[in-house]
């Protein structure tokens, strides 16, 4: 916001955001959660600021902004506030009200490919079994770890895990280590064929609708592959 | 943290049914009952270690425990010589790359953001960063050349793990 944009005082709607539930109208515009951001002074944003935009009501102004988007949700600000005010929540809140289509960057277009396909990257199932296979074959011939395979969908297994999507893309050699761990440990795990995405970009959009779907294809997959245990994606 | 907080809102039954775990309490137990052996003499160090939000501080407030003394565990178990940063824990300080800020296209906010964590590692010394995170992970990596820090090198906690074991 700049000096040309002065917003009047018939403007603001003290009521438009009363009923969520972050304490946001407790500000004391102390300035600790300003102070301890690493992103304040980024483009004119500080938590401060956006606290107070929400209090005032300048809703069009907070959606349009970059700020909910600069920030990095990691709760720096919250952990100093005197208020108890719930900052990183109510910045994710914010970033829920914004278009889906002008969601910045790929975040969205992420989670649309992954609620239509199972996965961020809109991979085939035929293409990440081939990569699973591969890079397991590629363990097998290592000392120590012959005969190593990956249990795809290995029903009354220990230990479900999921994939983050960039280990079936440009870092599949970062797909080895817990495969080596679990070999060494003899633990009994699986991996799904289908749906096996481990990110749950909605968290970083705001879409609780799409989080619940994320999330419970994992509750499927332990369910229908009757595990014992779910690793918590990494 | 984005899994678990959906099954806590969403699939509380869950909890009754399964049983869950995390990286840190999955690799403790590998350890502790002996079911994987280390060597400690394969990395000399001096290494440190970032506290990503999610498993920290945010954990902590949601989940009422933050992975802090786990994840340090783990790591003397693989290195002798590492370096807390400071501050750490609860005050750590994000390396920009949460939030989903790794794909939102605003790239030179998100590494202007990191620079703060930067100067806190450079002033350990440490050759090598370990990390349980992949967003955390993705953004050292991203970020390291524009801080004139090419040579460290970034290692994810089970990496570690899998590189010091005995088989």
């Amino acid at each position: 916001m700049t000096a040309k944009d002065i917003i009047h005082m018939n403007e603001l709607d003290h009521s438009r955001f009363k009923s969520w539930g972050f304490s946001q109208d407790f500000c004391v515009t102390c300035g600790l959660c300003s102070s301890s951001c690493p992103a304040t002074g980024i483009d004119g944003f500080d938590p401060r600021k956006l606290i107070r935009m929400l209090s005032l009501g300048l809703e069009s102004e907070v959606v349009a902004s970059r700020w909910p988007w600069i920030c990095t949700l990691c709760a720096k600000c919250e952990n100093v506030c005197p208020m108890e005010i719930d900052i990183a929540d109510a910045v994710r809140r914010v970033r829920s009200l914004r278009d889906r289509d002008k969601v910045p960057g790929n975040i969205h277009k992420g989670l649309e490919a992954a609620l239509e396909t199972g996965n961020n990257l809109r991979l085939p199932k035929d293409d990440y079994v081939f990569i699973l296979e591969d890079v397991a074959e590629e363990i097998a011939e290592e000392p120590g770890y012959e005969g190593f395979t990956v249990p795809i969908d290995k029903k009354g297994a220990n230990i479900l895990t999921t994939i983050h999507n960039k280990l079936v893309n440009t870092h599949t050699e970062d797909l080895k280590h817990w495969w080596r761990i679990f070999h060494a440990a003899k633990e009994d795990w699986t991996v799904p064929s289908e749906n096996w995405e481990g990110t749950n970009w909605a968290y970083f959009t705001g879409d609780d609708e799409a989080m619940k779907i994320m999330t419970g294809r994992i509750v499927d997959h332990m369910n229908k592959l009757e595990v014992k245990t779910l690793m918590w994606p990494e | 943290m984005a899994t678990r907080s959906g099954f806590e809102k969403h699939y509380p039954e869950v909890f009754e049914k399964f049983e869950f775990v995390t990286v840190f309490d999955l690799l403790i137990k590998y350890i502790k009952e002996g079911r994987i052996k280390l060597d400690k003499t394969r990395f000399k160090g001096p290494a440190t270690y970032h506290d990503p939000c999610n498993y920290g501080r945010k954990a902590q407030k949601v989940f009422g425990h933050g992975y802090f003394d786990e994840p340090r565990w783990i790591l003397s178990q693989c290195v002798e010589n590492w370096i807390d940063l400071y501050p750490a824990t609860m005050n750590q300080i994000c390396c920009g790359g949460g939030g989903g800020t790794l794909v939102n296209s605003y790239n030179e906010e998100r590494t202007y953001y990191g620079r703060r964590k930067m100067d806190q590692i450079r002033a350990t010394g440490a050759g090598m960063l370990v990390v349980p995170c992949h967003s955390c992970h993705g953004q050292f990596n991203s970020i390291k050349k524009a801080y004139d820090m090419e040579g460290l090198e970034v290692k994810y906690l089970w990496e570690l793990v899998a590189d010091c074991m005995i088989v």
